[in-house]
């Protein structure tokens, strides 16, 4: 149990960030700012999982927005065709993505790089394509659970009815979601991943068994992307197709690697200039397109200049700081 | 005794090795030959790395061949590359727990087995440095210990050597000499340094264009005119 449970200076940062989202954003945020913040929160825990996949084995998933597509599509079948309480649904959200996730990583196991980013993108084009065809359940009959006309009520936790609670609650979900990958990190398979990112040759001869490790991965990645996409149906109370087209995944990656994957402020940084920036910038009166123009300078940025992206170069300023203070003290 | 038998690989149109036998007895084995002669490709064959398209490797009974490459660590192979293969993200201490993580026995047990081999190879005292900020011979010594935990029983270097100044290279000779009383396993060493070979080897395999063309006691073989003429680059006499 060496180090499992010490704390880094970063995850005392971490920590402290999801105190002040947890107890001081709720009672500060309207109610339009409410709703972007939670859905942020969601796709902070959904690009923690590309994020991971990424930064852990090196592996490009281009299917995470599809992947909360599938989390949401059974969290919303679940609430409108049972009793179960949320956290149930969530839970069986999580690991039916999960499951998912697996069974579309086997064929891509072989493959790395451009190969295995392909075929993640045609997988995240196969479900737009689903979405758009059967649409998201909203109260109906049969499997599909779709109804013309008005939809039934989604019912949120218990714990959290109001848009204020829903924002803690989802802000929680997302540091478990954190807490998940940091444990896995420091344990066994942790090592095995870092042996198998530096080489899968070297990983087999440490006794590494590439496939189920590489299988575990997949497996975290989508259950965090249900988790994320379950928790934003709980957000909305329904979900439009539109929201998990193949663009979207292929976004969601790069800002990943612009915000910093490796490190867990990058998953916030990507969330936020995903889901806060063009809001933001509407209400300042700024066409909300020019988000985008925002995104490629900081695609460029990171590919040029920064490969641990914004977190990464924040990091490094910030220990060289203390560097030249300690220095400076000596 | 690692027994080799009838080893053929191909690789398209060529032939890597060409029915390659040899019987290790001896606690440690050398491999050698010049650039290409397939030192490299017989050492991925008993890893698992590559497939032959005929032949045998035995050990203890346990046919290596039937086994998939992370099972033959389980079982006792241990392998270190050209490159020393070392997570710049892990410290030493997890760099060499990797090697025993799937084993049973308690994390206790572990802990103090990965201990003692860091002991041994004389970097106890950093095994919280991680990996990118090792120089070449700390990551190889890491390497090194990385072979010797979880009771191995045949352990393999490719070029150890390779890189380092003569003093690193004479402590890495000491330590691969150390490895059968250690631990009981059998070590094959694959470097172009014949002093070191000669030093540590008590028998070696020597190949050509994927062939055997000696073996035998390490003096015997590096004596052999066929040797000498393919490998050392002198001129073949009288043969």
């Amino acid at each position: 149990m060496r180090g499992l449970f010490h704390v880094t200076p970063s995850g005392w940062s971490g920590l402290g960030f999801a105190a002040f989202v947890i107890l001081l954003v709720p009672e500060l945020a309207g109610s339009y700012w409410l709703s972007v913040f939670t859905s942020a929160a969601c796709f902070t825990l959904a690009i923690a999982g590309v994020a991971f996949l990424y930064a852990r084995l090196g592996l490009v998933s281009l299917t995470q927005v599809g992947l909360m597509g599938v989390g949401g599509w059974v969290m919303l079948r679940l609430n409108h065709g049972t009793d179960l309480p949320f956290e149930v649904n969530l839970v069986l959200s999580a690991l039916a993505t999960m499951v998912f996730g697996w069974i579309l990583a086997l064929p891509a196991l072989r493959l790395r790089g451009l190969y295995l980013a392909l075929v993640t993108l045609m997988a995240a084009g196969g479900l737009e394509i689903v979405f758009a065809t059967f649409q998201f359940p909203n109260g109906g009959e049969g499997f599909w659970g779709v109804t013309i006309g008005s939809s039934e009520p989604f019912r949120r936790p218990a714990l959290a009815q109001s848009p204020e609670a829903y924002l803690r609650y989802v802000a929680i979900c997302a540091l478990l979601g954190f807490l998940l990958i940091e444990l896995h990190r420091r344990l066994q398979p942790g090592r095995a991943w870092a042996m198998i990112r530096r080489s899968e040759a070297a990983a087999m001869a440490a006794g590494v068994n590439v496939t189920l490790y590489k299988t575990w991965a997949f497996g975290i990645c989508g259950l965090l992307g249900g988790a994320a996409g379950a928790l934003l149906a709980g957000s909305l109370g329904l979900l439009d197709d539109g929201t998990f087209r193949a663009s979207e995944s292929v976004m969601v990656f790069a800002l990943a690697v612009v915000g910093g994957a490796r490190y867990w402020q990058g998953a916030v940084i990507a969330a936020a200039l995903y889901k806060i920036l063009p809001p933001l910038l509407s209400t300042w009166g700024v066409d909300a397109d020019l988000a985008f123009v925002i995104f490629g300078a900081g695609l460029l940025h990171a590919v040029i200049t920064a490969p641990d992206g914004i977190a990464g170069q924040l990091r490094g300023a910030i220990v060289a700081r203390f560097a030249r203070k300690e220095r400076a003290d000596a | 005794m690692l027994e080799i038998t009838d080893i053929t690989v191909r690789f398209g149109g060529v032939v890597a090795l060409n029915e390659v036998s040899a019987r290790f007895t001896q606690p440690i084995g050398g491999i050698i030959g010049p650039n290409g002669a397939g030192k490299t490709t017989l050492m991925n064959v008993i890893s698992g790395f590559v497939e032959p398209a005929g032949g045998r490797i035995e050990r203890d009974g346990q046919n290596l061949l039937a086994l998939a490459p992370h099972r033959r660590a389980h079982w006792g192979l241990r392998r270190s590359f050209q490159k020393e293969e070392i997570a710049e993200d892990l410290t030493v201490f997890e760099n060499v727990l990797v090697q025993i993580d799937h084993g049973r026995a308690e994390r206790g047990r572990k802990s103090a087995e990965v201990l003692r081999m860091l002991e041994l190879v004389g970097m106890a005292d950093r095994m919280d440095k991680p990996g990118e900020a090792l120089n070449s011979f700390e990551r190889r010594l890491t390497d090194v210990a990385k072979c010797l935990v979880g009771s191995p029983r045949i352990v393999m270097f490719d070029e150890p050597a390779g890189g380092l100044s003569i003093d690193e290279t004479r402590q890495l000779g000491r330590l691969i000499r150390a490895i059968h009383d250690e631990t009981g396993a059998q070590t094959l060493v694959i470097d172009h340094d014949v002093d070191l070979i000669r030093e540590i080897c008590a028998e070696t395999l020597v190949l050509d264009f994927g062939k055997r063309i000696a073996f035998g006691p390490t003096s015997e073989v590096l004596d052999n005119p066929k040797v000498k003429a393919a490998y050392l680059g002198t001129e073949e006499i009288g043969i």
